[in-house]
């Protein structure tokens, strides 16, 4: 055991794994479930037993010197990796049963957590772009595991991800012509000597590559198509985990690089602003949707701007907010994504105007979408109240007022579409069609109440989650920070007790629950949804008493005109206008044997005649 | 160490059962078929056996006991040996791909000019004499056109008229420059030639050089002299299209390189060739794009991964010449891979479309996932090889501060992605219509599965290359070390 806890091993057991599960499927496929858990949790427990101080692993390949290592910061993420996935490939387990190509799946699936690990244990920029770009194609299988209708969604997905990549390769290779080293060690030591513009160029660079994974505006026009496609667990770790790599590379790009971007600097202004534009147009588009996975997927897009914001107003609170929110994200996006992958995989639906009143059918499904919302919405007493207190408060303090009103706005604004979503798919009248629904497997709904727990958990004790965060932000240049288990406090000496919040709420919830019980205790009597005689009028059969459909027309019509402008248009007749000339240019190669010897002509003719131009001597 | 063994045997052997098949055709067709391979085997052990010698001392065979300058004499350096390395180990694959492969033709033929192509292609890597390079890119050339109009159809006879056409027009431009050269310096030694090149005014040794650019330059597919190559590509068989782009423009572009590297001084024409190959680069996979046959594709593809190598090469730099020359491997793997596939993507529906691909992978997994996983190792991800080409091209962009350069060559890995991707969807989105079913044979799967596992555990360790292509690079570099021994022989 003790020689397996290094880096090198756990990376060789994580890729192996997903070679073995391919193999393991082809040869015994009944052995694979027990073999896709072993290589789930292995790896995870490993990093979890991982100290942090492990030593640095140096190694030279292919004429450059790499090096893996870990620090509080890769530590956070690494945990949040484990965790996430080994709950959404449970998960898996059973939503993917009796599917086709199995092996297919989980050796991406395997190979995409891999490959995390492997970006967040990189100390290297060439291991970090290797692990990246390994990550890219092995999720890219997963959006297009469906195949049919998801081509453009995973062709999309593809070339975003490509230019993102391509972006943090040339920012990689511009240093190293500086630095002629890649570990980060060398890069951190080099970069205070760079000019400021070369600075910004890397900068900029880096934040591009590192800002399509995390479906920053406007590159986030793969993000809803390609959550949307992928299957449900897999959406769970995408949204959850992968798309906080991103995330994480903005964290080092911006502090460990950049510790010459003093707060205040015009690329973090520019930077906080994108993600308050992402945060509000993101929850916007959100409202729209009618299709439950395309909610999420813009509510993540959303919420990972509140996230950017964080890290790009920099501050030692806005930071901490941000990561908070980002380990926040991780968990509540993935139980959400799981718990309505359950309502999926159950009704085969996840058209929010066709499924209603599930809730007593599936109520555990329900409860985790509950407390998901919740804390997506920042409420308390859940988890998701805690970052957001300390966004606002860290915005308030560096004097972003008009920041907090778009953020406070678009916070806002999330209530319209998170009750749509557990009001259409939960609440509202219950169906014939629906009779015969029952609850997931316990191997799915473990991992999503589990996720639920955890909400509840940090929304107590945020304190559990702030310790490896202060520690994380040490290492990224930030002074020891104080922090406690349960208590949030405010420059104004304010200071909020989560226990004493969660104990009121609990009180007032009990004393409710209890008043109601003895005041009705007697007279109650359970009804159907169309059991209204009471009201006056006996609903037919066929009536439609369910309001779910057109749900926020009002508001789309109110809207509509200003989202006429799409920026996935802008870039499709881009593409398409590329593509016409791309075709125009084919043409010289006519397919006539006389033009082409006349190439050879003129290009000889060229040469001599501009031979003094051309190679500094005449003729 | 088996001392029999000597760099002459690249080029006798493969030319003498190149003769030799014909015979053996009357006697046994399966003799016609062995045959080959057990050739191919032979040089690839030959190759290896000579290898770790190379490295430590380049080979120099003197042909007829004429010593240089004026006998012809073999060349083995480390540059050398990578080269005929990978060509003889290339080609073998290719013997194993074709040997169940459905040629309709007779099948001496079709060896006897598979054998022709390795003998010229060896030969114009080893010979030390410019003239006899000229030779041997004729027969290269004679037996490619041949190769092109094998299936004898319209398309193939039109395809190699062009490809003769130009391949003419590249055949007099070599010869007239070496006629110039001849008559200013006295000598075809290219080591001696290159001693003595001082001595020949700059306006003539420009006109060589030029002459030299565009008549090598239409065999290396520079762009705007490449017009021949998508015919000639995608209407030979497709294990030719393989050879074409894994081991005939390989030699054409080493000899344009020896040419320029030794016998011109190359700073003054580098930036020449990074600007063109950038332009060979970007054309090509522009028109890669909307193109309808899966070979042309692959063709135009090969002739933009062709602009790379020059490109890199006209870096000039140690490092440059070494990613040139990781390139070239990694393309040579990867591109005969995908020509491997893309044969039977083909053959199994019947049609040389893309459109007509529809489904094609969800009925024969094993040749999609090929085509598959040769797409994503062109496209230059990891772990697979193509990705530390251009890592470690774009490296020595940045070292020589040419930003644009790496932004332009960027934008063009992303144009290869879509149209690669979208190839590869197909194979598997769409519905599948009517086909027959038929079994890819073992061989062919067999020459996938090895180039497959090659791509990989370079992608994986890519020190197996790199350390090979360090010292090649430096021999290219090394001007005066080449003319020491290439002129005293041994």
């Amino acid at each position: 055991m003790e020689q397996l806890l290094n880096i090198p091993a756990i990376l060789a057991i994580a890729f192996a794994g997903s070679i073995l599960v391919f193999v393991t499927h082809l040869v015994l496929p009944r052995l694979r479930t027990a073999v896709v858990l072993l290589l789930t949790l292995v790896p995870a427990y490993l990093v979890w037993q991982l100290p942090v101080d492990s030593p640095m692993v140096y190694f030279s390949l292919g004429g450059f010197d790499l090096s893996w290592g870990t620090n509080p910061y890769s530590r956070l993420f690494s945990l949040l990796i484990a965790g996430i996935g080994v709950l959404s490939t449970i998960y898996s387990l059973a939503f993917m049963k009796n599917k086709a190509r199995l092996g297919f799946f989980y050796l991406a699936f395997l190979a995409t957590i891999a490959a995390m690990y492997g970006i967040v244990f990189s100390q290297d920029l060439l291991s970090l772009f290797f692990f990246w770009e390994i990550m890219t194609w092995s999720s890219f299988l997963l959006v297009i595991y469906y195949r049919f209708e998801n081509q453009q969604a995973g062709i999309r997905y593809f070339v975003f991800s490509a230019v993102g990549a391509y972006a943090l390769l040339t920012a990689i290779v511009y240093l190293y012509s500086f630095t002629g080293d890649l570990s980060l060690a060398a890069t951190f030591r080099v970069i205070p000597q760079l000019s400021t513009t070369q600075l910004s160029w890397i900068t900029v660079l880096f934040l591009l590559g590192f800002g399509v994974k995390s479906a920053l505006m406007p590159m986030h026009v793969w993000a809803p198509d390609a959550y949307r496609s992928a299957p449900s667990p897999f959406t769970a770790l995408f949204s959850g985990v992968l798309s906080k790599m991103g995330v994480f590379g903005m964290g080092l790009v911006l502090f460990k690089f950049m510790g010459g971007l003093e707060p205040g600097h015009i690329i973090r202004e520019v930077l906080a602003w994108m993600g308050g534009i992402t945060a509000l147009l993101g929850t916007f588009y959100a409202v729209f949707q009618t299709d439950a996975k395309k909610l999420l997927a813009y509510s993540s897009i959303a919420q990972l701007g509140y996230i950017i914001v964080g890290l790009a107003i920099g501050t030692p609170m806005s930071v901490m907010a941000a990561i908070f929110l980002a380990l926040m994200h991780g968990i509540f996006k993935s139980m959400l994504f799981m718990g309505v992958g359950s309502v999926f995989h159950q009704t085969g639906s996840l058209d929010l105007n066709e499924l209603t009143g599930l809730i007593r059918r599936m109520p555990l499904s329900f409860v985790t979408v509950l407390m998901g919302i919740i804390t997506v919405a920042g409420v308390p007493p859940l988890g998701g109240f805690v970052g957001k207190w300390l966004l606002y408060e860290s915005l308030i303090t560096s004097n972003h007022y008009f920041l907090v009103i778009v953020l406070f706005t678009s916070s806002t604004a999330a209530f319209l579409y998170l009750y749509r979503l557990i009001f259409s798919i939960f609440l509202g009248q219950e169906e014939r069609e629906f009779d015969h629904i029952k609850e997931v497997s316990w191997v799915m709904w473990v991992p999503m109440l589990i996720l639920a727990g955890m909400t509840l958990v940090t929304g107590i004790l945020p304190g559990i989650f702030f310790g490896p965060i202060a520690e994380a932000m040490q290492y990224l240049g930030f002074p020891q920070i104080d922090w406690q288990m349960s208590v949030l406090f405010n420059p104004w000496g304010n200071q909020v007790d989560m226990l004493s919040v969660i104990t009121s709420i609990a009180t007032v919830f009990l004393l409710g629950l209890a008043f109601i019980t003895w005041k009705n205790f007697r007279t109650t009597r359970y009804v159907t949804t169309k059991d209204i005689h009471t009201s006056g009028e006996m609903p037919t059969e066929n009536e439609n008493l369910t309001y779910a459909i057109d749900f926020y027309r009002p508001f789309e019509r109110a809207a509509a005109p200003i989202f006429k402008y799409k920026v996935t248009r802008m870039y499709a007749s881009f593409a398409e206008n590329a593509e016409h000339l791309f075709d125009l240019l084919r043409h010289v190669y006519t397919g006539n044997a006389q033009t082409y010897a006349l190439y050879v002509v003129i290009f000889l003719v060229i040469l001599i005649v501009f031979s003094g131009w051309i190679f500094g001597i005449q003729i | 160490m088996n001392l029999n063994f000597s760099p002459v045997h690249f080029i006798a052997v493969p030319l003498f059962a190149a003769f030799l098949l014909p015979l053996l055709g009357r006697i046994s067709q399966k003799l016609v078929t062995l045959v080959p391979g057990i050739v191919l085997l032979y040089l690839s052990a030959v190759a290896l056996t000579l290898f770790p010698q190379a490295y430590n001392e380049p080979i120099v065979e003197i042909i007829a006991g004429w010593r240089p300058p004026f006998g012809i004499t073999l060349v083995f350096g480390p540059l050398a040996a990578f080269l005929v390395t990978m060509i003889t180990l290339i080609g073998f694959v290719v013997w194993i791909y074709s040997y169940r492969f459905i040629i309709r033709a007779p099948l001496e033929k079709y060896y006897m000019l598979f054998m022709l192509l390795i003998a010229g292609s060896t030969g114009i890597i080893l010979t030390g004499d410019i003239f006899n390079l000229f030779v041997f890119l004729e027969i290269t050339a004679i037996a490619a056109y041949s190769l092109t109009a094998f299936l004898r159809d319209h398309n193939g006879a039109e395809a190699a008229f062009k490809y003769l056409l130009i391949g003419s027009f590249a055949s007099a431009f070599v010869l007239l420059a070496i006629i110039i050269l001849y008559a200013n310096v006295g000598t075809l030694n290219m080591a001696d030639i290159a001693v003595r090149m001082g001595d020949v005014p700059a306006k003539i040794k420009l006109t060589i050089m030029i002459l030299f650019i565009v008549g090598l330059g239409i065999e290396a597919e520079l762009f705007p002299l490449n017009g021949w190559a998508p015919d000639a590509y995608s209407q030979a068989p497709s294990p030719i299209g393989a050879v074409f782009a894994g081991i005939v423009v390989k030699a054409a572009v080493y000899a344009l390189m020896r040419v320029l590297f030794t016998l011109f001084d190359l700073p003054t024409s580098s930036h020449f060739l990074v600007v063109m190959g950038t332009i060979t680069l970007l054309i090509a996979e522009m028109s890669a794009m909307r193109q309808q046959q899966i070979k042309r594709m692959l063709a135009f593809s090969s002739i933009g991964q062709m602009g790379l190598v020059l490109v890199a090469f006209g870096l000039g730099t140690r490092e440059g010449i070494a990613a040139a020359l990781f390139l070239m491997f990694s393309h040579a793997i990867i591109k005969t891979l995908l020509f491997f596939s893309a044969g039977y993507l083909v053959f199994f529906s019947g049609f040389k479309n893309i459109s007509d691909l529809e489904g094609v992978g969800r009925e024969k997994p094993w040749t999609g996932f090929f085509f598959s996983l040769g797409a994503l190792a062109i496209i230059g991800l990891p772990p697979f090889s193509g990705f530390w080409g251009k890592f470690y091209l774009l490296i020595s962009a940045a070292n020589a501060s040419h930003i644009f350069l790496i932004v332009l060559i960027l934008f063009s890995a992303v144009i290869e992605a879509v149209y690669y991707l979208r190839v590869v969807g197909r194979l598997y989105f769409k519905k599948l219509h009517d086909i027959e079913i038929r079994r890819t044979p073992f061989t062919g799967l067999l020459a996938m599965g090895i180039l497959a596992i090659v791509t990989i555990t370079i992608g994986v360790y890519p020190d197996f290359i790199y350390e090979l292509v360090l010292p090649a690079a430096d021999e290219l570099l090394d001007k005066a070390a080449y003319l020491q021994y290439a002129m005293m022989g041994q």
